[in-house]
């Protein structure tokens, strides 16, 4: 079977996210769609599983032009995906979810033991290991995602499509998942990979296509390439050097440190053994690919989530057990990731937002209660100061754009006498208007003696921010290094794919 | 111009809705409608002894709702505000019966303390069930009602029951333990009042002080609330306390204005009516005042449809419900309206 998909155009809001992509995959071969965050991978694949329409271009099977509208479509001429987040019924069982939808001889009342038979076959033949009695519920991730594989195969898909596959398994679960794809690949089956780890696409593909903000940059056989050729692919754009002086700082007192901080979910190191010291004034930046252990290194500095081991040292004092509110009273802010949970209360208004943060600062209150001229005129002044584009400070934060949003949470973070700022991901989502308007308050802020821990996925923020770059990957610290004219991108994109930056240097 | 005409049907579009199936149901019951209209308003109206009936019924509807309303702002969703009353009730009863010597002055603050930390106990419970547990508050507090409720009757029927009678009751209070009439020659008590006090004080708590502003930010967006440091699990718990702790006022107020006993079925439903009250009244204390106080009108002039016009009751109960769909409806549209 082959499939192609041909200059394919897709726009979200007026926002082009493929622009004329081509791809292809063909039987028993597996097809690794390498990007970064945002550059259309997972776009391009809704598509050809019908989730999405495509505006232009053409999909054709062995030649012949298809049009897929719907997965049902999709699923009709053989192509299935195994999406990030399993669909799966927890109460029911493996055998009831891979049927699930299906109209099976006898429905409504189907034969249950030729079809867990049929399964143990597939099973066996792929080397699966699924049981079809069990529950859903008491499985792995791992044999989830097994399930889900089983789910296609057992309707006779002969193009399958990972999104993300690895990015939910820890390093044993993908070792195995590698031998199922093996196995798949040998029975003929077109195998997609949707990733972001280039050490992955190089263990386990025939051919890779590169895409990049919508476009595709590379294809290629994979023993035509090599890493660094992948990296600077994926990552590419001309990256611009520093833009700032080359700064020095006294780090005999570092503002923050870390020591062997480790965070452990589910029995795994999220965060392990992380060391990092920052002096006063210091941006560093920490790179890496999504879920690498960027969510808990910011939580554990902030307090909202404790280290399991390790300890925390704010300007030399020891803060491992001190509660969120400390760390914030003694100087300590945030700008979280997903600032609809973490930051904003969407159905109050702006100055109950500001108030979120500020219903315990004396200034706020008089005689115990609320001082409303204060809240007034503190949220008004904060409006202008950081430009927010709203018709008033009465109207609920949930109408305005989120760029305005996001300067608000700023602004309110930055009213304050900061010594250290954990900004995690602060300009995601945001257009260059808002995301220049925030670098630059981050610069300034930086400029006044404010520590800041960027961490970011976007290494463009990265590397015109941060005096110096550390690589977050699984949880580890792979080094840390100058942001200054030696700065090598390949070296970045090494670490970003797991390799310590001392054994690169030797 | 446009917005206001918008405005205005908004407002009388529920209205006329509700009194055209009232209509509607009277036709089919096949009453005269001029004579139930009659009864009904003769009932909210006729003469002061009615118009103080409808405050007397207000009184634990509003006190509850004020409760409810409460629970809900930080997203404890208290559906025991049945059960809270009763358990209030009881504290307060038990207070009055073997401390009826003690001066009115002492014993009534007595009677209220006993019945504010009996109910704030009773929605303690499934509060700090949900906040160390997670445990689901709704199915808690709404099973805690039967526990309460038996608790009752199992008391008035062995511990404090009057020896001097037959029917399963507590014995009557000693004066000491009334709380005097409003108005003379009705049974319109000082509660009322009380409970008027006490929405301007439950409006000043949450709207004007930081920890009311936890609470609320709590209940809008509890893990934000978490991330800045609040500490939801104790706000949770202190909304729960101060929820189950109104309810239990309404118990006081019912035993110590308006029965001066505790006996079964005291409570006319007033622990589910009141989610109603504080859904209806936005959960904002001067909305929870307005509905309680239209409610009591409407339990009021039903009972007098009644009898003078032989409407079964009923119907109160099946217009009250028409009410709750109409306005979650218009709520539904108006914030469609704002959204769009």
């Amino acid at each position: 079977m082959h499939i192609s998909m041909r200059n394919i155009h897709k726009s979200f809001f007026g926002a082009p996210v493929l622009v004329g992509v081509d791809f292809s995959i063909d039987s028993g071969e597996v097809h690794s769609l390498l990007g970064e965050n945002g550059a259309g991978k997972t776009t391009l694949m809704n598509i050809l599983y019908g989730l999405y329409e495509k505006e232009e271009g053409e999909i054709a099977m062995d030649g012949k032009p298809v049009e897929i509208h719907n997965p049902a479509d999709a699923l009709s001429i053989g192509i299935g995906m195994v999406h990030q987040h399993f669909q799966l019924v927890d109460t029911l069982t493996v055998s009831e979810n891979i049927t699930l939808g299906l109209r099976e001889q006898g429905y409504p009342f189907p034969d249950r033991k030729r079809i867990d038979q049929r399964i143990r076959t597939l099973s066996q033949q792929f080397g699966l290991d699924v049981h079809p009695e069990k529950k859903i519920r008491g499985l792995s991730v791992g044999e989830r995602q097994r399930v889900e594989i089983m789910k296609l195969l057992y309707r006779s898909a002969g193009i399958l499509i990972f999104d993300e596959p690895t990015a939910v398994l820890t390093p044993p679960e993908i070792l195995s998942f590698f031998d199922v794809l093996k196995e798949l690949r040998k029975a003929g089956k077109g195998i997609v990979i949707i990733t972001h780890k280039i050490s992955e696409v190089q263990m386990i593909s025939d051919r890779v296509t590169v895409l990049r903000d919508g476009r595709r940059v590379l294809q290629c056989r994979l023993e035509e390439t090599d890493e660094a050729a992948l990296s600077n692919a994926m990552i590419g754009r001309t990256l611009t050097r520093p833009r700032r002086q080359k700064r020095t700082f006294d780090p005999s007192v570092p503002r923050l440190e870390l020591r062997e901080a480790t965070v452990c979910r589910r029995k795994l190191n999220v965060l392990d053994h992380f060391d990092l010291s920052m002096a006063p004034g210091e941006i560093v930046g920490i790179a890496g690919v999504d879920g690498n252990g960027q969510q808990e290194l910011a939580e554990a500095v902030v307090g909202i989530r404790k280290v399991t081991s390790g300890s925390v040292l704010f300007d030399g004092e020891d803060i491992t057990r001190n509660s969120i509110i400390d760390r914030m009273q003694s100087g300590m802010g945030y700008i979280p990731a997903d600032r609809h949970h973490d930051a904003i209360l969407l159905s109050m208004n702006l100055k109950q937002n500001l108030l979120l943060k500020k219903h315990l600062d004396r200034q706020y209150l008089k005689h115990g209660f609320i001082n409303g001229r204060k809240t007034d005129s503190a949220t008004k002044q904060l409006i202008r100061a950081f430009d927010v584009k709203t018709p008033s400070e009465n109207i609920r934060i949930r109408y305005l754009s989120g760029g305005n949003q996001q300067k608000f949470v700023l602004a309110r973070e930055l009213d304050s006498d900061l010594r250290l700022l954990v900004a995690f991901q602060p300009t995601r989502g945001l257009d260059i208007g808002a995301t220049d308007f925030i670098q630059k308050q981050l610069l300034a802020l930086a400029e006044k003696g404010v520590s800041i821990l960027l961490i970011s996925t976007d290494l463009q923020e990265i590397i015109s921010l941060s005096d110096r770059i550390s690589v977050l990957y699984m949880g580890k610290n792979m080094g840390i290094v100058d942001n200054d004219e030696n700065l090598s991108i390949d070296v970045l994109g090494a670490m970003m794919g797991g390799r310590r930056h001392e054994d690169l240097d030797a | 111009m446009k917005t206001w005409m918008h405005k205005l049907v908004h407002f009388v579009w529920p209205v006329v809705a509700v009194f055209a199936v009232t209509v509607l149901l009277l036709l089919l019951i096949g009453v005269d409608l001029a004579q139930a209209f009659r009864g009904f308003f003769y009932g909210l109206f006729g003469n002061t002894f009615q118009i103080g009936e409808i405050f007397v019924k207000s009184t634990p509807l509003l006190l509850a709702g004020l409760g409810c309303s409460i629970g809900f702002h930080c997203g404890f969703i208290n559906l025991g505000a049945e059960g809270q009353l009763y358990i209030g009730a009881l504290a307060s009863s038990v207070v009055a019966i073997f401390l009826g010597d003690l001066p009115p002055a002492i014993l009534i603050p007595l009677m209220f303390a006993a019945g504010f930390i009996a109910g704030g106990i009773w929605a303690f419970i499934p509060g700090i069930m949900k906040a160390k547990y997670g445990l689901s508050e709704v199915i808690m507090s709404i099973m805690f009602n039967y526990i309460a409720i038996q608790l009752i009757a199992l008391s008035i029927r062995t511990w404090i029951k009057d020896p001097d009678y037959p029917f399963p009751m507590s014995s009557l209070f000693a004066e000491n333990a009334c709380l005097p009439l409003l108005i003379p020659h009705t049974r319109l008590h000082i509660g009322f009042f009380m409970a008027l006090v006490f929405a301007a004080l439950v409006y000043l708590f949450l709207w004007k002080t930081a920890r009311g502003f936890q609470i609320r930010a709590c209940g809008c967006n509890p893990r934000a609330s978490f991330c800045v440091g609040v500490n939801v699990n104790r706000n949770i718990i202190l909304s729960s306390l101060l929820s189950g702790g109104f309810a239990g006022i309404a118990g006081f107020v019912e035993v110590a204005g308006v029965q001066h006993r505790l006996i079964d079925g005291l409570s006319s439903n007033y622990g589910y009516l009141a989610i109603m009250v504080a859904l209806l009244g936005n959960n904002h204390p001067a909305g929870v005042v307005v509905t309680a106080v239209l409610l009591g009108a409407l339990d009021i002039g039903g009972l007098a449809m009644q009898r003078q016009a032989g409407v079964p009751t009923s119907l109160t109960t099946v217009i009250l419900g028409i009410i709750i769909v109409v306005f979650l409806l218009r709520n539904h549209y108006s914030t469609r309206m704002k959204e769009a």
